[in-house]
């Protein structure tokens, strides 16, 4: 009945002119790499890093198992765009049209409401920022990626690419060469960040790559939550988004690392998310995945310590057009590691869920327990889901729960619930709101504000 | 005058008639209920009793009307005929089913959804109210035209009264609750949603004596509110509680007698033999 293009409903779909300092030629070759590193004043390691991973990329398949990619036209791709000539730390001097896209996404307001700092990117680049005095103070360091790399070499030299290997996969090796923005973090020794951290960013031009690359630090026994929220405009062609976050957890420190991404549905975002927890260390990733053409995306937790404890909390809403293939890994490879995989996911409109999980306890991981439970809500006979778990269990002292379901809104459920006055719409709504409500509880306030209604948005339409 | 006129409702059920799967379960019924009254509707199982409460709210499943020849089926509430509208429509005209074995909707709580019809039966025609979903917000939020807290006070004040266990509101409506919590809960609901006219549709079974006590009071005071109210049952177990000023006797799809409260008792005593030969 509605045939509007899928992008067209997308109501963050606004579209800015665009206005650069930099723009690299279309497609990756070892020249792009040269000048995106020299264009950054980098360091020989990280540029030749870089090159390295080049090489690697080209020699790497796309993966065979999940979404269908061969759609990207990697060639038609800009891998680096920086907007403005330098980056602010003055809401005001931010230039009037790209104050005017966060003004829309309601930057400002946000900002007001912010408790911690905000991090927000603009094209590949961070421009906006401002830090709490607090943070320094406690010696928190909250940067974009390439300030991070400029003040603190050794650092980022230490930590990058440990967790996630340049040869780890395709996209991991992508990101590695041509990577920009992003954040990183750095948690000093016993140190809680009270307050989340955030980061907001968009992307604005057509063609272009994003590849953040983000590195958390969380020293022993210190505390930081990180949150990350994505909206997207529209795109004339499809777009690739490829991150690699990479997280630390240290002896007794906890992260918590939560985002909301909702890229406009001509996006693919393929991401690589991993954290290494070492003993009575905790990593927690709540993940919700809205938007995008398709999403590739398994936040993992390698436990490496004693009593190392990890979970993953994912959503994935897909509509029409839209194929989420989602879920989360845990690697058990010390004695008592828990962990624990939850994720629920809805389609809708003909869209796809995939849930893709690995729970795998190596030979000595004794007492270790794991939890995987997934939920799939499909609203209409188009739309489907799937369900992939792999378990490897090389222990024998282990315990392992896996459950899973699939429900469909029945007839006589949105009967009872219009006979009480509410709309079939709405009925819906409530319905869907309920089944991701474990979830959304974990959310800051703004960000499970933000949930529900761009869970309505998505819903918008799809009821037959 | 006003008030008057708000008080004494009237619902005017005329030729109803309805099928499933082509198969005609109800042969033109037609019943009058004015506010403040009880009616009684009877019948042996099958005779079509849930069928008339279902279709009263418009449930899908039944084509309504097929069958011209029984005349122009009307449902009209104040003068205002609700058979071509949808079912939220008609449940925000006034009218309230409790439903004989409501489905469980997992995640959608007690407390969200009377939150959410208070709000759509009260302020606007619910379409209005999206963000009340959202827990967050709802914290916040007026519930048609009340302050949160006094909804909530409300809410649990009606929820003692029927000696409700209040850790249910915050579950998933009807998930995992027991025969008796249900039914408890579909009262609870008429009371705080105030309808113009209730439909019980088999409250009493499966309740022991004091859920139906609780239940009963529930059905008084709404009568008393000028609730005019239509309770189904086979047995007349509920009427000993609440009396009827009418019992109807349904057989096969045709009310085939009415009578007073006399007719419940005898029925009691020799069944439904005399009405179904």
């Amino acid at each position: 009945m509605n045939t509007q293009p899928p992008v067209g409903n997308y109501k963050y779909g606004f579209h800015k002119p665009e206005h650069y300092v930099f723009k690299s030629e279309r497609g990756l070759t070892e020249d792009v790499v040269r000048q995106v590193s020299a264009h950054k004043g980098e360091p020989d390691w990280m540029r030749d890093r870089r090159l390295t991973a080049l090489s690697v990329y080209g020699k790497k398949p796309l993966p065979l198992w999940g979404a269908d990619l061969t759609a990207i036209k990697f060639d038609d791709i800009y891998y680096y765009i920086k907007p403005t000539k330098d980056k602010v730390s003055d809401w005001k001097d931010l230039p009037p049209e790209i104050r005017d896209t966060y003004d829309r996404i309601g930057i400002p307001e946000a900002e007001k409401k912010f408790l911690a700092g905000v991090s927000a990117q603009y094209e590949s680049e961070v421009v906006y920022k401002s830090i709490q005095d607090t943070l320094s103070k406690k010696g928190v360091v909250f940067l974009d990626m390439d300030s991070g790399l400029k003040e603190y070499p050794d650092i980022v030299r230490q930590y990058f690419g440990t967790i996630i290997p340049t040869g780890d996969n395709k996209f991991a090796a992508l990101n590695t060469s041509v990577w920009s923005g992003g954040s990183f973090v750095y948690v000093p020794k016993g140190v809680h960040v009270d307050l989340p951290l955030q980061a907001y960013f968009r992307i604005n031009a057509a063609n272009m790559g994003q590849f953040e690359r983000t590195l958390i630090v969380a020293e022993e026994g210190s505390f930081v939550h990180y949150v990350e929220g994505c909206t997207a405009p529209i795109y004339t062609t499809d777009s690739l988004h490829s991150a690699v976050v990479e997280i630390i957890v240290k002896k007794g420190a906890r992260v918590r690392y939560t985002t909301i991404q909702n890229w406009s549905t001509n996006v693919y975002n393929l991401v690589t998310k991993r954290a290494r927890v070492e003993e009575e260390g905790t990593m927690e990733w709540v993940d919700g995945n809205l938007g995008s053409k398709v999403t590739m995306k398994y936040p993992s937790v390698y436990l490496m310590g004693r009593k190392a404890r990890g979970e993953v909390l994912s959503i994935a809403y897909a509509g029409a057009h839209q194929h989420q293939d989602a879920g989360g890994k845990a690697i058990h490879f010390a004695p008592e590691t828990t962990s624990q995989i939850i994720s629920k996911s809805i389609s809708s409109g003909g869209g796809r869920t995939s849930y893709r999980g690995l729970v795998h306890v190596y030979p000595g991981a004794k007492n270790a327990k794991s939890k995987v439970v997934c939920d799939a809500l499909i609203l209409d006979e188009r739309s489907r889901s799937d369900t992939y778990p792999t378990m490897k269990i090389d222990e024998q002292n282990v315990q392992i729960e896996h459950e899973a379901t699939v429900s469909k809104i029945g007839d006589e459920q949105l009967f009872y619930l219009t006979s009480r006055g509410v709309t079939k719409e709405q009925a819906q709504s409530m319905i869907v709101n309920g089944f991701i409500e474990p979830i959304v509880k974990e959310l800051p306030l703004e960000y499970a504000v933000e949930m529900n209604r761009l869970i309505e948005l998505q819903m918008e339409g799809s009821v037959g | 005058m006003k008030q008057k006129s708000s008080k004494m409702s009237t619902l005017v059920i005329s030729h109803l008639v309805a099928s499933i799967e082509e198969k005609e379960i109800l042969h033109g019924v037609s019943l009058t209920v004015r506010g403040g009254e009880v009616h009684a509707i009877m019948g042996p199982n099958g005779s079509g009793k849930s069928t008339l409460a279902s279709v009263l709210l418009g449930h899908p499943a039944y084509a309504v009307n097929r069958n011209q020849k029984a005349g122009n089926t009307k449902i009209i509430l104040d003068g205002k005929n609700l058979f071509s509208l949808p079912t939220e429509k008609r449940a925000l005209a006034g009218l309230f089913l409790a439903f004989q074995s409501p489905i469980a909707i997992q995640g959608v709580t007690v407390m969200n959804l009377l939150r959410t019809s208070y709000q759509a039966r009260f302020h606007g025609d619910g379409s209005q109210a999206p963000s009340v979903q959202n827990p967050v917000l709802a914290r916040r939020t007026l519930v048609g035209g009340l302050p949160i807290a006094d909804f909530m006070a409300l809410v649990g004040d009606y929820a003692r009264r029927l000696n409700l266990d209040e850790s249910l509101l915050r579950r998933g409506i009807h998930d995992g609750f027991s025969g008796g919590e249900k039914k408890k809960i579909e009262m609870l609901q008429a009371l705080v949603l105030r309808p113009k006219f209730a439909v019980f549709d088999e409250i009493d079974t499966g309740l022991d004596v004091d859920a139906l006590k609780a239940v009963s009071m529930g059905i008084s005071l709404l009568r008393k509110s000028g609730v005019g109210i239509i309770i189904i049952t086979h047995y007349q177990r509920i009427l000993k509680y609440v009396k009827p000023d009418y019992v109807h006797i349904l057989v096969s799809g045709n009310v085939v007698k009415t009578g007073s409260a006399a007719l419940a008792k005898k029925i009691e005593d020799s069944g439904y033999k005399e009405f179904t030969g």
